[in-house]
């Protein structure tokens, strides 16, 4: 085996790498300031210096830095030479000529890259006499802290915002030792991704601002591993509370889904679990309430009792599930009303349409993609998705494919993909084909070779004659205008010649013929012999989940209780009002006898529940999401749910009136949904079941640094609490447990001695930037099988606007489209207020300009909004913001009349 | 086998017992007129040494500003972990706003205490001083959980010899490139 030597010991050469990483990889502790492994390499912060020999015989070597020195058989370097050693200390000596002493204030203290390099090279005292130079800050928006004086100049965080997220606002200005990182002006950071900048920079130039409003030390949180309830993606969070409220949302790594990055969505709309609209006490009928006297609300036992009598009274019992409750929980309400009575809680269409994306996913020879095989596609096409705002990660992944392309033309120049510099040099505007077809612009226009922006018949259509154009026996899309059949033929010529063509689709446009043209694409590209992806985004995290456990429609749910053969419906995490037309609700709900419903905030269906159970959001509880991709992931809770609050499947497994032990712990049930469904018994390997120990011990959600254990109770007791159990996770709520680095699925923080802050990840993994040690977290369901499919052949028609009719179209927006991250004060605070879109030519016609107020007629009903103007929607579509409480409710496709 | 001790027959001064009488006596009346060393306490108090280490307390400086930015070190590093602080932002528009942080509150259980002085020791900003008090009482638990008010009305203002906020105001005054 070729080797290389580190300080005097052979380790295996690995020359696609760096010098850097295969260190870090080693456990060798080398400080570092500009690398990252997601962002390459440039050598400007000379933090990494090590001693290179030529051979054996050469005993005066040079030094060099690692990062930028491939590791290739024979190099010798020497980490602990003594003239490396000092070149490091100075640098750190030097940066520190400027970075103020201001630890104590600082956000990042203790959990400070800066920090951690300073102590590693031993520098610990000040030369330099001169006064520190300052900044003026900026306000960068709700999301991020500007802090200019604590940077270092590493670039990282342009490194990430520009050339990795696409970002255009954020720069260097300046130079020497003024260097700024900022905007040209005071203003909110519009990439989607800026949350990122928090972990990136090594220092505390960019905080969460977020985290200032209840600030706690990275020692003191109490984490705990979880999956981002806001899309259908599934990111890996890690959720840190303190106080009995969630602190702050972490990127926990995923080698497959979301890496080293999230979204802001993701990261700062947690705050909705600590405001006031939370649910946190059980809500009885006024004459059951009574008789327990005024003030005190009622206990979890007599919200069962109550509950109990009801269904014993009931003449017909329902349940309506969730996409955003956990296949846990969504399982047991079946159970508890069995599969005849059991609604998914979608309605028709939606339910159709998830019905049909499972269909396509499940029995298909096409692979349904993880975000890190999005990201290293070379040819991509995203039909009818606007992926940054209805599954925001997957837009910065499909950025990263558009490299791809030219990083295989590079290839031949021979020199590493990582050297970030020489490949920007190499690549130039060289970018991989990305078609994307839309209603309006997208953030990824971008970086797009050809845009299509049309209805969404004519999307589809133009789906279709891809499909076609690959494979000729998929069916031919009638009277296709030339340009329309010009960029279908581009774009079947770039999925074809690519190694890994990808195709990407959603129900965000509420259009099932686009479903039906995606995976005509992926499945005409694998019968042409290609490995095709074919991905679709769904709107919630549980959506698959919730749909593979079936249900019927809404509308059914409406029409039993209508034919008199249902009084009492369990209402599960769903608010119906964004489900359904309100007058419909209502009769639904005045129909009714008894309303039961569990959330955990306030919703206008817990306003008509007649007994409300308070339940435990992703935060508080434990449970299995299904994602997009197909994979079953498990969330713990971070902090125990507060007394009577509860896992919604708790709540329904004590429902059950016989089946008293069957599903009393999430372990039972998942055992019971692998009975029903095997086709989910995978769910239960998702994560270590809850007797999982490591080295007899479980895994502690605090830190080994965790204070004010006893104080935080002293007013109270002077014996300190035992601390909460959990029977349900090999997981403690305190400190104590095993100090062994857990499997992946129960890492509850990045710590490693010597390293405090996020880049302990290093320690983590089987090597810098690979999968987690031991494997990353997650059984995926779905895998593609080699059957023959027919083509879908329900071709629209195409798209023709009628006089005085608007087809209506959703536009999704990454902050105030998601039903909790909305709820959240710094996602509303970006959340733009609710618009009709027009398009340019339909404003002029109206005689209407940006800011008039537009009436369009919906279902009868008149909803007056301003007028925004989006040049490139098309004529004919009026886009309406989706998920805002104004338009709740409509279903589509429908269209408008305006007034 | 038990060992027999014979007892050694007592002299004649040792059968009145008049010498341990007057032994005792000699020692009592050396006592009567000799200086006090008792306190009538509580109306007298003890002179409290240099260094000493009572309760802790945060102080302001000359300026009547806190001292305590809530750094958390001293949350970090108390043996009993006895302290708990809630930090907090300054205000923009405050006058000491360069400062960025001071505690909502904070809050140390003296029950819990066992006055090392780690606290005073760890302080990054000199804001926790281990005074002379060292009596604390209280009817209830929750009254020896002394919070913020408590703690600076027990600290005071002690001089400051550093005025490293002041130099940072300076400096933002005088720099401000772009």
């Amino acid at each position: 085996m070729p080797t290389l030597t580190i300080d005097g010991v052979a380790y295996p050469a690995e020359p696609q790498k760096n010098l850097l990483q295969v260190s870090l990889s080693h456990g060798l502790d080398l400080p570092y300031f500009c690398w990252h492994p997601a962002l390459g390499s440039v050598g400007a912060c000379r933090q990494c210096a090590v001693r290179q020999y030529r051979d054996e015989n050469d005993s005066r070597g040079q030094i060099v830095m690692a990062c930028m020195v491939p590791a290739t058989p024979g190099t010798r370097i020497a980490i602990e030479d003594e003239e490396a050693r000092l070149f490091r200390k100075s640098v750190i000596e030097w940066l520190m000529t400027n970075h103020p002493h201001d630890c104590p204030v600082c956000d990042e203290g203790g959990e400070c890259h800066l920090q951690d390099m300073t102590v590693m090279t031993g520098h610990c005292t000040r030369r330099h006499r001169f006064p520190k130079r300052t900044f003026t800050n900026q306000y960068l928006g709700p999301f991020i802290n500007h802090e200019m004086n604590r940077c270092i100049q590493c670039y990282r965080c342009v490194r990430f915002y520009r050339d990795y997220a696409g970002g255009r606002d954020l720069d260097a200005f300046a130079s020497r030792n003024h260097v700024y990182f900022g905007r040209s002006e005071d203003g909110a950071l519009e990439n989607e991704f800026s949350g990122n900048l928090i972990e990136v920079c090594p220092t505390g130039v960019f905080t969460d601002r977020t985290l200032k409003n209840h600030y706690t030390r990275k020692w003191d949180l109490q984490s705990a591993p979880s999956i981002c309830p806001h899309c259908s993606l599934g990111c890996n969070t890690l959720v840190g509370a303190r106080y009995g409220g969630v602190r702050r949302v972490l990127n926990r790594y995923h080698h497959h889904i979301n890496g080293y990055f999230l979204c802001d969505r993701g990261r700062f709309a947690y705050e909705f679990a600590n405001l006031p609209i939370r649910l946190r006490h059980p809500v009885l009928p006024r004459p059951a309430a009574a008789k327990d006297g005024a003030g005190r609300p009622p206990t979890a036992a007599e919200a069962i009792a109550a509950i109990r009598t009801r269904l014993r009274r009931s003449r017909g019992l329902i349940g309506i599930g969730s996409p955003r409750a956990s296949l846990e929980s969504n399982y047991a309400l079946r159970r508890l009303v069995g599969p005849d009575r059991y609604f998914s809680g979608l309605p028709q269409g939606e339910s159709r349409l998830i019905a049909v994306a499972l269909d396509i996913l499940r029995d298909s020879p096409a692979r349904s993609p993880s975000l890190r095989e999005i990201a290293e596609a070379d040819a991509v096409l995203v039909l009818g998705e606007d992926l940054t705002q209805t599954a925001p990660r997957m837009a910065l992944a499909v950025r990263q494919s558009i490299l791809q392309a030219p990083a295989a033309r590079v290839a031949a120049l021979n020199f590493p993909g990582w050297m970030a510099h020489a490949f920007q040099n190499a690549v130039q505007d060289d970018r991989g084909p990305l078609f994307i077809a839309s209603v309006d612009a997208t953030r990824l226009d971008d970086a797009a070779t050809a845009v299509l922006h049309a209805p969404p018949a004519d999307l589809a259509r133009f789906g279709f004659a891809v499909a076609h154009a690959i494979d000729p026996e998929a069916p031919p899309v009638p009277d296709l205008d030339p340009e329309t059949a010009d960029l279908a033929n581009r774009a079947a010529e770039a999925l074809l010649a690519a190694d890994r063509p990808l195709v990407l689709s959603g129900t965000s446009l509420h259009h099932e013929a686009l479903l039906g043209a995606a995976a005509n694409c992926g499945w005409a590209l694998c019968r042409r012999g290609r490995p095709a992806g074919l991905g679709l985004v769904v709107p919630e995290a549980n959506t698959f989940g919730a749909g593979l456990l079936g249900g019927r429609p809404l509308r059914e749910a409406y029409e039993l209780v209508e034919s008199h053969q249902a009084d009492t419906a369990v209402i599960l995490e769903n608010d119906l009002y964004r489900r359904s037309h309100g007058t419909d609700v209502d009769r639904f709900f005045d129909r009714l006898e008894t309303t039961i419903v569990l959330d955990a905030v306030q919703t206008a269906t817990t306003a008509r529940a007649d007994i409300l159970l308070p339940a435990a959001p992703a935060s508080e509880s434990q449970g299995t999401f299904i994602s997009q991709e197909g994979r079953a992931q498990r969330f713990f809770p971070v902090l125990p749910p507060t007394d009577p609050v509860a896992e919604s499947w708790r709540w329904l497994g004590h429902l059950h009136p016989d089946e008293a032990r069957a599903l009393r712990s999430q372990e039972a049930m998942l055992i019971a949904i692998a009975a029903e469904f095997p086709f989910l018994a995978g769910a239960r390997e998702a994560a270590p079941s809850a007797t999982f120990r490591l080295n007899g011990a479980a895994v502690p959600r605090s830190s080994r640094r965790f204070s004010g254990r006893t104080a935080i109770h002293a007013h109270l007791s002077v014996h300190e609490p035992k601390p909460p159990e959990d029977s349900e996770a090999p997981l403690t709520f305190s400190m104590e447990g095993t100090t062994t680095a857990p499997p992946a699925a129960l890492v509850t923080h990045y710590w490693a001695p010597g390293w405090n802050s996020v880049q302990a990840l290093n320690k983590f993994q089987d090597e810098v930037g690979g999968p987690n040690r031991g494997g990353d977290p997650g059984i995926r369901l779905i895998e593609p099988r080699n059957v023959p499919r027919a083509y879908h052949n329900a071709i629209p028609p195409a798209f023709n606007s009628r006089e005085g009719l608007c087809t209506l179209v959703p536009l999704h927006h990454s902050f105030g489209s998601e039903e909790l991250s909305r709820l959240a004060p710094a996602i509303a605070k970006r959340t733009p207020p609710a618009a009709f879109s027009l398009s340019p030519a339909d404003a002029r016609e109206r005689g209407l300009g940006e800011g008039d107020t537009l009436s369009i007629r919906i279902y009868g009903r008149p909803v007056r909004l301003p007028v925004r103007i989006h040049p490139q929607l098309p004529r004919g579509c009026v886009g309406f913001p989706a998920g805002w409480p104004d338009l709740a409710g409509i279903h589509l496709p429908t269209e408008g009349h305006f007034e | 086998m038990a060992k027999v001790i014979p007892r050694k027959p007592l002299t004649l001064a040792e059968r009145t017992y008049l010498p341990q009488v007057l032994g005792g006596l000699k020692t009592t009346f050396k006592r009567m007129v000799s200086p006090n060393v008792t306190l009538e306490y509580p109306e007298e108090r003890p002179v409290i040494p240099e260094g000493y280490r009572g309760v802790p307390t945060l102080v302001k400086d000359p300026d009547g500003r806190e001292k305590c930015v809530s750094c958390q070190l001293c949350e970090f590093v108390c043996p009993p972990k006895a302290i708990k602080i809630f930090p907090g932002e300054i205000p923009e528009d405050a006058p000491t706003a360069h400062v960025e942080k001071a505690p909502r509150d904070f809050q140390i259980d003296m029950l819990r205490c066992i006055y090392c002085g780690l606290c005073q020791e760890v302080c990054p900003e000199e804001a926790i001083f281990l005074q002379e008090i060292f009596s604390v009482t209280g009817y209830t638990r929750s009254e020896l959980v002394y919070n913020k008010q408590k703690l600076y009305e027990l600290g005071g203002t002690l001089p400051d010899r550093h005025f490293k906020w002041e130099k940072k105001r300076q400096a933002a005054e005088r720099g401000h490139q772009h």
